[in-house]
């Protein structure tokens, strides 16, 4: 066995120049791994998949809307309705060119489309028809829709039927708490900032360094074996991402991330691909779309959120040049909102809305699901946009096709569906 | 009458049958401790470790002088005198308003707001609350003014934050960890709130979450486990939290308060949902606009988690015949509405009509109560009853060897090891079943139990994120005067208290403890915590060490670690930090460390954990807007002013205090 303590004080990592493949002499947890075995050349990279859950429940209606009933919607939703893509003036939607539109502020999303890397699956919701935001985002995150005592989340479980050994950064959350997605026995990372992750002491960091160096000796001898492999995991991590530099990194040229949440979270994402660390399953999420009051059209709370999804997600996407082929990004909301308008400019809790997934092998320029019309009859309850698409029909395609793992029961328990076909087939 | 006593009496309760001869306890009985080759000392170190949240300085010789029997007996019976901790709680108002005033205090954001705007005080069309548009920093000049007009509304209503009850809750949590005398009513409660898990990041149980663990789960931790049942069960964060409060009984089923108007003569149809069509009555009215039916949460995690445990010989069958029996254990709507139901239930309740009951915000329905005959596990429920149905199912529940089974197997994990020695689970399921779930007996038996003591239990268990927060506060002999930044350290090292989404808990188990990013939090919650820099904490190291200086590093390592982790064996540990303290080049570093220049300024912190939920979000917005420009939001500037002064006075850490770091993040602080 390696002598870990002789291998970092004869200088630490020569790898992980963000971008570089080379693997040898790595961390022992990469080392663990095949990634490591196959070299600094064309080795088989790990796919990734990146999941933001839109909390709150996005107005799919209003995302991406069905051109031909633009007078129903002017009808249901007088002040929400926006005209459609071939009519004059400002307050229009985008043409996808089969029959939606894509709110202009998701206009960043628009070349993505048109590239057909870009799909939407509309009419994607829980079977469970609850209209409360805890048990709906609760349900789409077990992955389980009408029970509350599942253990684990469906994105744990995707990393637990992943097939091969664990890394540290092999499951990372950029929240400051563990999503109930990732509950459950895999190890999951949640961590907000990843300069946080080293020893810190305010004002007096070399101090933690002396420090650090105790623990190191403490943890390498440590007599339970969980503290001393875990210990191990930990200092090889933090050294990892000391190398990485994070305080200077910066993305791609001529990428700029929103200084948002969740463009900081999606420039950390791009940086642990970058960085080819074993990041096989991200999460994070972006709020605010709860819109009950002045939802507006392009100058409301919609148009500010869907803005920061569009270009943080665009940003990410160029950021991670010929990464791309590795990585599936998708989004996810607990449900939709209703058809019609509310009492104060906004719409309330309904069922079905849609969802964006995005990656080089996707079948896109294409709506998956769609919309049969929007007359009342149609309506769930006569008031929502049905659910056409079960979420796990969507779930475990990304899982099966992106990320090659078992999508039976094991996944989703008690599930007989089966996956819509987002990818394509070879 | 209590819900509890109702049962008791209803059913005639086994619980009186309490044995108190339980296996190896007497006067003259002592603990195995010798047995298992222990010193005195180190027993009673280990009875501290599992039976309460670690030693604080000198604790070991106190419970070595009481004698290990008694101070047990004491923790037992509950029966310590506990002023200290008491006096500090005083502070925590909230902890003495009776469940009906927190209600009324505590109103949702959503709600203060939907009132203010049927006031007229708020319009209708007001934006809502949320970040600043973009590219702006500040709130506009409207919702400032919303603002302001929201807090006067909320003030004038005597009105107060839920933030502050979560944080009463939790700061109320920390003190009874660390201060009460009765620790192992603090270690137990902390279990059993976690067996009846209810969480903060669901909206509707979050105001419910104090009284839920003041009175549902507290007062009986050392009692018989059938009360437990009974009160959280019938407790409006549990009702809320697995959505009992909206399950009535199916369309087209005839409902108990139907079935007494027909034999009154009356026609059908007024003994149905005669309370309006919204039980529960907390959400908005479009999203509750259809009657619900069954819903199988409960009756599900009651069997799963709270009692038979997951292979505990129950079907999908018996999981719907629960949800039927339990059809109608509902909460009073808060507000207005919630006060006409009131009124409407103490009169039917008064003239003894149909079984409806009212307990504080619990109610049992008889307009919602499924009134036809059910099969639970076997035993035939009649048809015609109201809230007996529930009540007996608990009884029954709470009776069965599964149950028992289930239970002593948690407790054993969390009392012994992750892996119990099946010898150990029998001998606790043998005791839970003799004495009527008496949970007092069963510990008992646990702590009488050579397993308790054997050489593969002792310092196996991984202390919990909060048992390590707590436990060094208790071994520096620390005094807590804010628990706010050490609430936040808990959550960092990835236990967020209250706010584990799932009915399950938190796993009790190393493994779900410990992970890479965890341990790292760890080791620097010791760091920070030793070097004075975990807020409203203080602690005197050379007081600790009773003013004697150590004569050399050397010599304050063996003598610190030694006081942080009696009766331990540090051999390796101290061997290991030798170069920390005889090294010339790491002591230069020590010892002539200045602050660095640019170090990280830590983030400002959002106290009492991060909440995730898009509500919590927008009521902690709301709550932002709502304090700007007001009194509120001044004083929340000061204090972080002055924390970051504080943090920027820091002087730098000695060596003796990053010595004190070292080992309270070191693997075997760690264990327990």
């Amino acid at each position: 066995m390696i002598d870990r303590r002789a291998f970092f004080k004869a200088g630490g990592l020569s790898l992980v120049a963000v971008g570089a493949g080379s693997l040898s002499g790595g961390p022992l947890f990469l080392a663990r791994t095949a990634l490591a075995a196959a070299g600094p050349t064309g080795h088989q990279r790990r796919k990734v998949l990146v999941s933001i859950f839109q909390r709150g429940a996005m107005d799919g209606l209003m995302a991406v809307p069905p051109l031909e009933e633009e007078k129903l919607l002017k009808r249901y939703r007088p002040q929400l309705a926006m005209a459609g893509a071939r009519s004059g003036g400002e307050n229009r939607v985008l043409d996808l060119g089969n029959g939606f539109g894509l709110h202009p502020a998701l206009g960043a999303l628009e070349p993505l489309w048109k590239d057909s890397r870009l799909a939407i699956a509309h009419q994607v919701g829980s079977p469970d028809a609850t209209r409360s935001h805890f048990d709906a985002q609760d349900y789409m995150e077990t992955g389980t829709p009408g029970r509350k005592g599942t253990p684990s989340g469906w994105l744990n479980r995707v990393s637990g039927l992943l097939g091969h050994e664990s890394t540290p950064f092999r499951s990372v959350s950029m929240t400051s708490a563990l999503p109930r997605s990732l509950y459950g026995p895999e190890q999951a990372l949640a961590i907000s900032r990843l300069e946080d992750f080293k020893l810190r002491l305010p004002g007096a960091d070399r101090v933690a360094a002396v420090a650090g160096e105790g623990f190191e000796a403490l943890y390498e001898e440590a007599s339970q074996e969980l503290l001393r492999e875990t210990g191990a995991d930990t200092f090889d991590a933090v050294k990892v991402l000391s190398d990485l530099d994070l305080r200077n990194y910066r993305p791609a040229a001529g990428v700029s991330y929103p200084s948002s949440p969740l463009g900081t979270a999606l420039r950390q994402i791009a940086l642990l691909i970058k960085s080819d660390v074993g990041l096989e399953v991200a999460f994070t999420e972006s709020g605010g779309w709860d819109t009950h009051v002045q939802q507006g059209t392009t100058n409301g709370s919609f148009n500010r959120r869907a803005r920061d999804l569009a270009d943080s997600i665009a940003a990410f996407w160029r950021d991670l040049g010929q990464h791309q082929d590795e990585v599936v990004l998708t989004t996810m909301t607990e449900f939709g909102r209703t058809v019609k308008q509310n009492g104060s400019g906004g719409t309330d809790h309904g069922h079905g809305s849609c969802l964006f997934v995005l990656g080089n092998k996707v079948r896109g320029g294409e709506v998956h699901g769609g919309i049969e019309g929007l007359d009342q009859d149609l309506l769930y309850e006569g008031r929502d946009l049905p659910v056409s698409v079960d979420f796990r029909s969507v779930f475990s395609e990304l899982a099966g096709a992106h990320l090659g793992v078992p999508t039976g029961q094991e996944l989703f328990p008690g599930w007989q569906g089966s996956s819509i076909p987002l990818f394509q087939r070879a | 009458m209590s819900i509890a006593r109702t049962a008791q009496l209803w059913t005639l309760v086994l619980v009186c049958a309490v044995s108190i001869a339980a296996p190896g306890w007497g006067a003259e009985a002592k603990l195995p401790w010798a047995a298992a080759g222990l010193t005195e000392r180190q027993a009673a170190a280990h009875l501290l470790d599992r039976f309460a949240y670690g030693p604080r300085p000198g604790e070991i010789d106190r419970v070595v002088d009481k004698g290990l029997e008694t101070w047990l007996e004491e923790q037992l019976q509950g029966r310590v005198d506990d002023s200290e901790f008491l006096a500090r709680v005083a502070m925590l108002d909230i902890w003495s308003m009776s469940s009906e005033e927190i209600l009324k205090t505590f109103p949702s954001p959503p709600r203060v707001r939907r009132e203010a705007q049927q006031a007229g005080v708020l319009s209708a069309d007001a934006p809502p609350p949320g970040p600043p548009p973009e590219g702006q920093s500040a709130p506009s000049a409207e919702r400032r003014e919303q603002s302001r007009k929201l807090q006067e509304f909320s003030r004038e209503k005597g009105y107060r934050n839920q933030r502050e009850l979560l944080g009463q809750l939790m700061a109320h949590k920390l003190f009874q960890a660390v201060y009460s005398q009765r620790q192992l009513e603090a270690v137990l409660t902390d279990f059993w709130f976690n067996h009846f898990n209810v969480s903060m990041t669901d909206n509707q149980s979050r105001v419910h979450l104090l009284a839920y663990e003041r009175d549902a789960i507290r007062p009986g931790v050392l009692g018989s486990f059938h009360e437990l049942l009974v009160e959280t069960a019938a407790h409006p964060a549990m009702l809320t939290y697995l959505d009992n409060a909206q399950s009535t009984a199916k369309e087209g089923v005839r409902t108990t308060a139907e079935m007494k108007m027909a034999e009154l003569g009356q026609p059908r149809g007024n003994g149905r949902r005669g309370l309006g069509s919204r039980p529960g009555g907390m959400q908005r009215p479009q999203q509750n606009n259809r009657p619900r039916g069954l819903n199988e949460n409960f009756a599900r995690e009651l069997m799963e988690l709270h009692t038979l445990g997951v292979d505990g010989g129950y079907t999908q069958e018996d999981v719907i015949e629960v949800a039927r029996a339990f059809t109608g254990w509902s909460v009073l709507p808060q507000g207005p509405q919630g006060a006409r139901a009131r009124q409407q239930m103490e009169r039917m309740q008064a003239m003894g009509m149909v079984g409806f009951t009212i307990r504080d915000a619990f109610i049992f329905r008889a307009d919602a109560h499924d009134a036809e005959p059910k099969k639970v596990l076997g035993r035939k429920l009649p048809a015609g009853r109201g809230i007996e149905d529930g009540l007996e199912v608990l009884e029954l529940l709470a009776s069965r060897p599964e149950t028992a089974g289930h239970l002593s197997h948690k407790l054993a994990v969390r009392f012994v090891s992750d892996e119990p020695p099946a010898t150990l689970e029998k001998r606790l399921t043998e005791a839970y079943l003799s004495s009527g779930g008496n949970i007092s007996v069963v510990l008992r038996s646990l702590a009488y139990a050579p397993e308790f003591w054997a050489d593969d239990a002792r310092r196996q268990k991984i202390k919990s994120p909060f048992e390590v927060a707590v436990s060094a506060v208790r071994a520096l002999g620390a005094e807590v005067t804010d628990p706010g930044d050490l609430v936040e350290w808990v959550s960092r090292m990835g236990e967020p208290l209250y706010a584990y989404q799932a009915p399950t808990g938190y796993p009790d188990r190393a493994d779900a403890w410990v992970n890479t990013g965890s341990l790292l939090t760890r080791m620097n919650f010791g760091l920070n915590l030793a070097t004075g820099r975990v807020l409203g904490v203080e602690h005197d190291l050379a007081a600790l060490n009773r003013n004697r200086e150590p004569a050399s590093l050397e010599d304050a390592l063996a003598t610190y670690a030694a006081l942080l982790m009696p009766e331990r064996d540090l051999e390796a540990t101290l061997e290991r930090l030798q170069p920390m303290v005889s090294d010339p080049e790491a002591l230069n570093r020590l010892t002539e460390a200045a602050p660095d220049e640019g170090a990280d300024t830590p983030a400002p912190r959002r106290r009492y954990g991060q909440l995730r939920t898009p509500q919590m979000e927008a009521d902690n917005e709301m709550m932002a807007e709502m304090r700007a420009g007001g009194p509120d939001a001044q004083q929340a500037q000061r204090r972080m002013r002055r924390r970051m002064r504080e943090m920027s006075a820091l002087e730098p850490p000695s060596p003796l205090e990053n010595i004190v770091g070292v080992i309270l993040g070191s693997p075997e602080f760690q264990r327990q």
